[in-house]
């Protein structure tokens, strides 16, 4: 509908392949390509093996994966307590307050992670609360990164719900309590699950406050592939991203399973 | 709403005693309402915004207890920041500026010159979303460090090593972050594309407009908003970027978040740390209000820029 | 004044039309071999001015789904065609075939005998109107007229004076300043025309323009569309809408489109009066469909035919030739029928079992008696005389003979 004739289509296709194969599929082909990979010294490698993917979901990376895993959880979990329960808390509240929470919540997508990172080890270096060596400073990162996106998604999907639905459910006698958990949280449900998949999958990938904070026991897998390419270990590195990629594709389907479970309930 | 919900309630009530509402009650009402926000954005006063006040409070104290600006005179001076900042704002801008052709090419492509496969292919730039960023930097290293497949491919055709060094130049960088950040772009614009009716397309050729004119005079307006979203994003995103910068490893391209970890975390010099993160903090809030300006004004999170 | 404007067009265009639709692929031969042998002979003695727009065997499909099926339509300069049919017949696809906008399986468009059928539709210089105007919602209204005039690159002097004349057209010289949302409905509408207008097209197409407008607005719409033909006597003009109304008040013929098919093709008097088939005949004024037996052979338009409903036998006008005995379908539309007490010489029996306000009139429903289970609709003056609903009545046909078409659709 905008390029009509049969040769200029060819050519603009022709020319998102170019742009397109390099920027979006190479990348990705590469990665897969080297984590299989066993001597690569031309074009291709001369030789596979799946030796680094055994590596790479054995021993310490394995360790890493669990860690990875734990953290994004417990990070994307409280991310979307705290996001949620300020999303909505913040439509009750006056005006100023709103206003004042919105810029509150935004505010972490500004900040770089590596600051967010060294404002942890500034602040919970020593004093009451000491993080500092222990894995909930890396969580505690995590979940500052990550509640912005949370907020955001939870917001934008209360602004397309009606709060009319609230309004009916509270005029026929529901408390505060029962409109919030039986109406107001059952139709945020694909918010909440949009949230929830992109707090994991930042928080599985995540690096700069990582690296800032980690404390020796709770590396998680960026890292992990951060120091082995750092040693040049480049194919095995490739390998732990790979399984890195796997493990966020499993959490992300998981979401999504949840939720679809949550909603077939719901229809009987 | 919240004064609709709460006026309106009485009203319908036939019960005569709660027709008289006891004054002051909304009042109440909405200040105990007010309270259940104060536990969570307790939590984020606590664990970023007193961190940040203690960053800023940090960059004044020098590492042997004096107060003053002596540790801000100190780094802002030294020619690795100056370079820092140069490269940062360098890096974000020409990045995000790729994004944007990029983006927008290959969102015109998808919406109104789709190929077979064109939807899968949009599906896979939504996946790409979800990827850690130094994926790129590690796959560009295969394909365009010196012993990358590009060279290795050009060497086999007699071309030489074109490549060598560039996967530690400024412009590596620069191109990796284009790779990872357009579909940051693209996604907005698909979603303003997917709205814009396409028998206006259809007039405008028939009214003799050839393609070229219709994407700059019919489409670019258009897109117009979903570009300045996508873009101010863009452009935060990147001037915050860390994980192709350090994956990439180049000795000569240092940026601000890497002069952060490298002195916070490498030498552990706190003091000059904060003062780098200062000023990229005020830099990126500079950014950010534009972008939440252009994003209020644009209702852009209805475009889908949220991420 | 406007609906006798239309009568003379109607009358004048018939002869030319009416030969092309019998001989439609002769003549598009001939009008091949006129624009390959005249070519660089503009003076040579051509037999016919090849037509505005030719369409032949014209097929769409969409994977499975066939659009459009061997179509053909010639439109001659000057004339205006309406394109009617339920939703989803085929005609917005004959528009967007002939603009450009979609790549027919198989078939040819021609204008004024140069084949376009692979041409973009930037290169073809027809104006379009659609449903929905598709104003650019960016650009003021002048800046939309002067697109098309902008895009063939004409001097700036040139692009004011053509969007002033474009707008004043259309009655719209006033706006020139305005956005489009700054526009009610009718507005836009008008600012759709002109654009189209502005480039001068020597083919108009428009696809439904008046379906987005409530009904008042649509009549005062369509008087001006009339005043707008009469102002441009050389365009050819296609006019796609379900609504015979306007079919009858623009069109100088009328194609009747079903299931991806041309069923009918006429004159747009003779279309409505002589309907050739069962389904033009509904689709085109609702008429009744009466089953009737015909009693002796007979030709089309055989003067003395004759045909039996029940127990009555009514002279007929055959719109084919039929045999003793074949069953076929009497067309009476529901202003031209009569209810009068039930046993009355030479009416059908029949029961009412329904009647509605219209305002000018009351539309009656009846159940015929013989044969039963046929639903008749009847629009009636007065209810005086009129039994009760649910008691016995007598209708009675037309006294000129009512058309006699096959039964079954025409395929
Ligand atoms: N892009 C398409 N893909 C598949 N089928 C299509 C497509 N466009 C149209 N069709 C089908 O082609 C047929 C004809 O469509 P068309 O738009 O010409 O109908 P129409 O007569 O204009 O109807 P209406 O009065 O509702 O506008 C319809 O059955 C429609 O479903
Ligand atoms: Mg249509």
């Amino acid at each position: 509908m905008l390029v009509w004739s049969r040769s200029g289509r060819a050519f603009v296709w022709a020319l998102f392949a170019l742009v397109f194969t390099p920027v979006v599929l190479g990348p990705l082909a590469m990665l897969v390509i080297a984590a299989f990979a066993g001597d690569w010294n031309g074009v291709l490698p001369s030789t596979w093996t799946t030796e680094h993917f055994r590596d790479a979901t054995d021993g310490t990376n394995l360790d890493s994966v669990v860690v990875s895993i734990q953290t994004a959880l417990l990070a994307a979990g409280i991310a979307l307590v705290v996001g949620t329960w300020t999303a909505i808390a913040a439509r009750n509240a006056p005006r100023p307050v709103r206003r004042i929470a919105d810029a509150v919540l935004h505010l972490p997508v500004a900040v770089p992670s590596v600051v967010v990172g060294l404002g942890m080890l500034v602040a919970f270096s020593d004093g009451p609360l000491l993080l500092n060596g222990t894995k909930w400073i890396v969580i505690a990162a995590h979940a500052v990164l990550v509640v912005a996106f949370a907020y955001a998604t939870v917001s934008a999907g209360l602004d397309r719900t009606d709060q009319a639905f609230a309004d009916v459910a509270a005029s026929l006698g529901a408390s505060p309590l029962r409109v919030l958990f039986r109406v107001r949280l059952p139709m945020l449900l694909p918010s909440l699950s949009a949230a929830a998949s992109l707090a994991l999958a930042l928080s599985m990938g995540e690096v700069g406050a990582t690296i800032m904070v980690y404390p020796a026991d709770w590396r998680t897998l960026p890292v992990s592939v951060f120091t082995l390419t750092d040693r040049g270990k480049v194919l095995l590195g490739s390998a732990v991203t790979l399984t890195l990629l796997l493990a966020t594709l499993i959490l992300l389907t998981v979401v999504g399973l949840l939720r679809g479970k949550v909603e077939d309930r719901r229809s009987h | 709403m919240t004064a609709t919900a709460t006026v309106a309630a009485p009203a319908p009530n036939p019960d005569p005693p709660s027709t008289a509402p006891k004054p002051g009650r909304p009042h109440a009402q909405k200040f105990v309402n007010s309270l259940w926000i104060l536990p969570p954005l307790l939590l984020v006063g606590g664990f970023f915004l007193y961190p940040l006040a203690l960053v800023v409070k940090q960059s004044f104290i020098a590492k042997d207890g004096t107060v003053g600006l002596g540790v801000w005179r100190e780094t802002v001076d030294s020619p690795q920041f100056t370079d820092a900042l140069w490269h940062t704002v360098k890096i974000a801008v020409l990045s995000t500026a790729g994004c944007l052709v990029l983006g927008f090419f290959l969102a015109v492509v998808l919406a109104f010159v789709p190929f077979p496969g064109a939807r899968l292919v949009s599906r896979l730039v939504d996946t790409i979303l979800a990827f850690p960023s130094f994926l790129i930097a590690l796959a560009f290293t295969f394909l365009y460090g010196t012993a990358g497949v590009v060279n290795a491919m050009a060497d086999e055709l007699g071309a030489g090593q074109p490549l060598v060094g560039f996967l530690y130049s400024p412009w590596c960088v620069i191109f990796a972050e284009v790779t990872f950040y357009t579909p940051f772009v693209m996604r907005p614009l698909l979603a303003a594309f997917a709205l814009v009716p396409r028998d206006r397309l259809q007039v405008a050729a028939s009214l003799g407009a050839g393609p070229w004119r219709v994407v700059t005079r019919i489409l670019l307006p258009e897109a117009v908003p979903a570009l300045a979203a996508g873009g101010s994003l863009t452009l935060l995103l990147t001037l915050n970027e860390f994980g192709i910068v350090l994956f990439i490893g180049a000795k000569d391209v240092t940026t601000l978040p890497m002069l952060v970890h490298a002195k916070g975390a490498v030498t552990f010099d706190y003091p000059g740390a904060c003062v780098v993160a200062v000023v990229e903090v005020a830099l990126s809030l500079a950014l950010y209000g534009l972008y939440r300006f252009v994003f209020s004004r644009t209702g852009a999170a209805r475009a889908g820029v949220v991420a | 004044m406007n609906a006798g404007a239309t009568k003379p067009a109607s009358a004048a265009a018939p002869p030319r039309p009416a030969a092309s639709v019998e001989d439609a692929p002769h003549i598009a031969g001939a009008a091949e071999t006129a624009a390959g042998t005249g070519a660089g002979v503009p003076a040579g003695p051509t037999p016919t001015t090849p037509p505005a727009i030719d369409i032949t065997g014209l097929t769409v499909r969409y994977g499975q789904v066939t659009a459009l099926e061997a179509f053909d339509l010639q439109v001659a300069r000057g004339e205006t065609v309406a394109l009617l049919g339920p939703s989803g017949s085929g005609k917005s696809t004959v528009l967007k075939a002939v603009a450009g906008f979609l790549r027919p399986t198989a078939g040819r468009v021609r204008l004024t005998g140069r084949d376009v059928t692979h041409e973009a539709p930037n290169k073809r210089g027809i104006g379009v109107v659609v449903q929905n105007y598709a104003l650019f919602p960016h650009m003021r209204v002048a800046d939309n007229v002067a697109f098309g005039l902008r895009a063939r690159r004409v001097p700036r002097a040139e692009t004011a004076r053509r969007v002033a004349e474009a707008l004043e057209m259309v009655g719209m010289a006033g706006y020139a300043r305005r956005y489009p949302r700054e526009l009610s409905g009718g507005q836009q509408q008008r600012v759709a025309i002109a654009r189209a207008l502005a480039i001068r097209p020597p083919v108009l197409l428009l696809d439904e323009p008046l379906s987005a407008l409530d009904a008042a607005l649509r009549a005062d719409l369509l008087g001006e569309l009339q005043r707008l033909r009469a102002d441009l006597p050389d365009v050819a003009i296609m006019y796609v809408t379900h609504d015979q109304t306007e079919a009858l008040a623009l069109a100088d013929r009328i194609a009747v489109m079903r299931d991806a098919r041309l069923v009918d093709l006429d004159a747009t008097d003779r279309l409505y009066r002589r309907p050739p088939s069962e389904f033009t005949a509904a689709f085109l004024g609702a008429a009744n469909l009466i089953p009737a037996q015909v009693v002796r052979d007979c030709a089309d338009g055989a003067g003395d035919a004759q045909a039996r409903v029940g127990a009555l036998t009514v002279p007929a006008d055959p719109a084919r030739a039929f045999r003793a005995g074949e069953t076929a379908m009497l067309v009476a539309r529901p202003h031209t029928l009569g209810i009068e007490a039930a046993g009355a010489d030479g009416t059908l029996p029949a029961t009412l079992t329904g009647s509605q306000w219209r305002g000018a009139t009351y539309r009656l429903t009846c159940l015929l008696d013989e044969p039963s289970g046929v639903e008749v609709r009847c629009d009636v003056a007065t209810m005086d005389g009129v039994p009760a609903l649910g008691q016995p009545v007598g209708i009675r046909l037309p006294a000129d003979p009512c058309v006699l078409v096959p039964t079954g659709t025409q395929r």
